[in-house]
C-alpha cells in the first residue's frame, strides 16, 4: 500500500512537472527561445484562476473549469505580446533572450505584489474535485487524479497539434528551416508570435493546477522553473516524448529520496543527478541527430 | 589623431583611475558610516562583476551560478571571524542544532592562514571539477546557463537543509570586521582602513583582469567566444582554456565574497540564489559586457541606484525600474553604458556631422 501511494505521489508530481515543462518544450525546445519569465506566466495563471473564482462565486466548479480556458488566453495574449515586443528582436541571440526575459519575470513579479500584496492568496478547490478515491485503503486525492488527467489532455492536443495540423507543419517547416519557410510562402513572424504564445499559454494551464495545491503568491512560478527546464534538457530539446520522461525521472526520482531525505535535500540530490547524468548524454535522453557543427 | 587615437586605446585605465581616486578621497568627503560601509560592499560587487565579466563578456559562457562561490568566500570568512569573536566555542545555531563539538570542516577556520588557504582552495578545487566535467562533455551555451543554475539550486537547498552547520536561513551573523568593530565614529580608522585594503583589492584585480584580456590569453578567450569550434580546430586546448578561466573567475568572486562579509557583517544564503546571482550578471551587462571598465561601472551604477531608490517610497518601483533597465539595454545597448559612450555616442556624433555636410 505505501507502495501504491509512493507511485501516485511520484506519478502525481511527475504531472505537474510535465504540465509546467510541456509550455518550456514548445518555447525552449522547439523555438530556441529560453524564456525565464515562464515561470511567471504559471503565476499569471494561477492569479487568473483565482480572479475567475472571485468574481463569478459559487463553489467554484463552473468558475474553475471556465478559469482554465481564460487562463489559457490571458497568457497566449500576453505570450503573444512578449514576443512581439521583445523576443522578436532577440532571435538568434540565445543568452540575451535569457536575460531580458528575466528582467520581464522581476517585472510580472513586482506586479503580482503591487496588485494582490506580498501575502499569498487561496484558490477553492472546487467541489468536485474535494474528497478523494478510496480503493483497498489507499486515498488517492481527486484534484491529483484530475491534474494528470488534464496532463493527458493536453499533451494529446499540444502533440495533435504539432503533427496533424496543418498549422503544426508550417511552425516544424519554421523551426528546423527558416529561410526555406519563408521561400514556401510561410509568414514565420506570425507562426512565432502564435508558437510563443502557445507555450506560454500552457504555462497559464500550469498555474491553474498549481493553484489547486497551495496557496498562491508572487514567487510560485519559481520553485517550479529550474526543475522545468531540466525536464526539458534532460529529456531533449525538441522532443515531446523526452519531456514527459524527463518529467517522469525527475518526478519518481523526487518521491522516492525525499521517502528518506528531507525535502531540500532531496532536491539537491535529484539536481546533481541530473546533472551527473547530463555529463554522460550532454543532449539529453533523446538526441535529434543533425550534421551541422555549430548547432546553435 | 595618433595622440587622441593612443589616447582612447588609454581610455578604459584613465576611466578607472579617476573612479579609484573618487574612491581612495571618498572617505575624506562622506562622513557617514553607512556610506562607507555602502561604497566598499560596492567595491566587492565590482570584483565579482569583473570575474563574471572575464567568463561571460569575454568567453562567452553565462554562469548564473556565481553567487555560489561570493558565498563561499564570504561564509568562509564569516566562520573565521565568528569563531575569533567567540573564542572558538559553538556557535548558537550548531547549539539549537544540537551539536556537541565543532564540526570537522569548521576547526581550520579557527587560525587566520587556513582559513585564507581554505577561502581559496575550496571555490578553486569545487570550480576546477565542476568546469572539467561540462566543459569535456562540451557543454556550452545555454545548458551551460542552465546547469549552472541547477547547481546553483542544489547548493542552495543544501545551506538551508544543513542548519546547524551553515546556519540555515538566517546565514552566520554576529560578527566583526577582520579589524575589529568598524560601527561608531570611535572605530572609523578600522573601518577606513578595511575600505582602502579592499581598494587596493579592487585595483589588484582590475589590473589582473587586464592584464589577462590584453595580450594573447584575451584574444584567445575572445575566439572562444566567437567561433569555439575554429579555436578548437586551429589547435588550442579549448577545454584547459574555459576551466582555467573558470576557476580563476570563482577564486575572485570568492576574494569579493571574502571581503564583502566584513563590510556587512552577515552573510545568508540568499547572496547564493539564482535571483542573487542574476543580479550580478545585470551588473556586468548595465555596464557592459566584455570590458573590464563596465563590470566596475555597472555594479556602481546599480547598485548606487538600488542604495538611493530602494529605500522610501521608491522601494516598490525599484523592481519595475532595474527590470526596465535590464531589458532595455539587453535589446538596444548591447554594449551597456560603456558601449553608449564608446559606439552609439560617436555615432550619433558622426551621424549629425553628415547631415550637416549633405545640407
Amino acid at each position: 500500500m505505501a507502495l501504491m501511494n509512493t507511485l501516485f505521489n511520484g506519478l502525481s508530481l511527475s504531472s505537474i512537472y510535465l504540465l509546467v515543462a510541456l509550455g518550456l518544450a514548445v518555447t525552449f525546445g522547439l523555438m530556441g527561445v529560453i524564456n525565464m519569465a515562464h515561470g511567471e506566466f504559471v503565476m499569471i495563471g494561477a492569479y487568473v484562476t483565482f480572479i475567475t473564482q472571485e468574481i463569478i462565486g459559487g463553489n467554484g466548479s463552473v468558475a474553475y473549469l471556465l478559469s482554465i480556458l481564460v487562463a489559457f488566453l490571458t497568457t497566449f495574449v500576453l505570450g503573444c505580446i512578449l514576443e512581439k515586443v521583445l523576443i522578436t528582436r532577440l532571435y538568434g541571440r540565445k543568452i540575451d533572450s535569457l536575460l531580458a526575459t528575466w528582467g520581464i519575470s522581476l517585472i510580472l513579479q513586482q506586479a503580482a505584489r503591487s496588485i494582490f500584496g506580498s501575502q499569498g492568496v487561496n484558490v477553492n478547490a472546487p467541489a468536485f474535485l474535494k474528497s478523494g478515491l478510496t480503493i483497498g485503503g489507499c486515498t488517492f486525492a481527486y484534484n491529483r487524479i484530475f491534474i494528470i488527467g488534464l496532463v493527458i489532455v493536453w499533451l494529446l492536443t499540444v502533440w495533435l497539434l504539432m503533427n496533424k495540423t496543418s498549422f503544426g507543419a508550417k511552425m516544424r517547416a519554421t523551426m528546423q528551416n527558416r529561410a526555406m519557410a519563408q521561400c514556401m510562402g510561410i509568414n514565420s513572424k506570425k507562426i512565432d508570435c502564435i508558437t510563443f504564445g502557445i507555450g506560454s499559454g500552457l504555462a497559464g494551464v500550469a498555474g491553474c493546477s498549481i493553484a489547486l495545491l497551495g496557496s498562491v503568491d508572487s514567487t510560485v512560478g519559481q520553485n517550479y522553473i529550474v526543475y522545468s527546464f531540466m525536464t526539458v534538457v534532460l529529456g531533449g530539446v525538441g522532443n515531446l516524448i523526452g519531456t514527459v520522461i524527463g518529467a517522469m525521472i525527475i518526478g519518481f526520482s523526487s518521491i522516492f529520496v525525499e521517502a528518506y531525505q528531507s525535502a531540500s535535500i532531496a532536491r539537491a540530490i535529484v539536481l546533481l543527478i541530473i546533472i551527473v547524468f547530463l555529463q554522460f548524454k550532454p543532449k539529453g535522453l533523446f538526441v535529434i541527430r543533425s550534421r551541422s557543427l555549430d548547432e546553435e | 589623431m595618433k595622440k587622441l587615437a593612443g589616447l582612447k586605446g588609454k581610455g578604459n585605465h584613465l576611466c578607472f583611475l579617476i573612479i579609484a581616486v573618487l574612491l581612495a578621497a571618498s572617505p575624506l568627503l562622506v562622513s557617514s558610516t553607512s556610506m562607507i560601509q555602502f561604497l566598499g560592499k560596492c567595491m566587492c560587487f565590482s570584483i565579482v562583476a569583473i570575474a563574471l565579466d572575464l567568463i561571460w563578456g569575454y568567453t562567452g559562457m553565462l554562469s548564473l551560478g556565481h553567487g555560489i562561490y561570493f558565498c563561499l568566500g564570504g561564509y568562509g570568512m564569516a566562520m573565521y571571524l565568528r569563531l575569533r569573536d567567540n573564542g572558538g566555542q559553538l556557535t548558537d545555531f550548531m547549539q539549537t542544532g544540537g551539536l556537541e563539538e565543532l564540526p570537522v570542516f569548521w576547526r581550520p577556520f579557527q587560525h587566520f592562514p587556513l582559513a585564507l588557504l581554505f577561502i581559496i582552495l575550496i571555490p578553486t578545487v569545487l570550480a576546477g571539477a565542476i568546469g572539467f566535467f561540462i566543459f569535456r562533455s562540451r557543454i556550452k551555451g545555454v545548458y551551460f546557463s542552465i546547469i549552472t543554475q541547477a547547481l546553483t539550486w542544489a547548493a542552495y537547498s543544501l545551506f538551508i537543509a544543513n542548519s546547524k552547520y551553515t546556519g540555515g536561513n538566517n546565514g552566520i551573523t554576529d560578527f566583526s570586521s577582520l579589524l575589529g568593530s568598524t560601527r561608531g565614529p570611535a572605530n572609523r580608522g578600522n573601518l577606513l582602513t578595511l575600505f582602502w585594503v579592499t581598494l587596493l583589492a579592487l585595483i589588484l584585480v582590475y589590473m589582473l583582469a587586464s592584464f589577462l584580456v590584453n595580450r594573447k590569453f584575451g584574444k584567445l578567450l575572445i575566439a572562444i567566444r566567437d567561433g569555439e569550434n575554429r579555436t578548437f580546430f586551429s589547435g588550442y586546448c579549448v577545454n584547459n582554456y574555459k576551466n582555467f578561466i573558470y576557476t580563476l573567475s570563482a577564486i575572485l568572486a570568492a576574494i569579493g565574497g571574502a571581503l564583502y562579509v566584513n563590510f556587512n557583517g552577515s552573510i545568508t544564503p540568499s547572496q547564493m540564489t539564482i535571483s542573487y546571482s542574476i543580479t550580478m550578471v545585470i551588473w556586468v551587462a548595465v555596464g557592459g559586457r566584455g570590458t573590464i571598465i563596465g563590470a566596475v561601472i555597472g555594479a556602481f551604477f546599480i547598485n548606487l541606484c538600488e542604495y538611493n531608490l530602494s529605500s522610501g517610497s521608491l522601494a516598490d518601483i525599484w523592481q519595475y525600474i532595474i527590470g526596465i533597465i535590464f531589458c532595455v539595454t539587453i535589446v538596444f545597448f548591447k554594449g551597456g553604458i560603456v558601449g553608449i559612450f564608446r559606439d552609439q555616442i560617436p555615432a550619433l556624433l558622426k551621424g549629425r556631422g553628415k547631415k550637416k555636410e549633405v545640407a
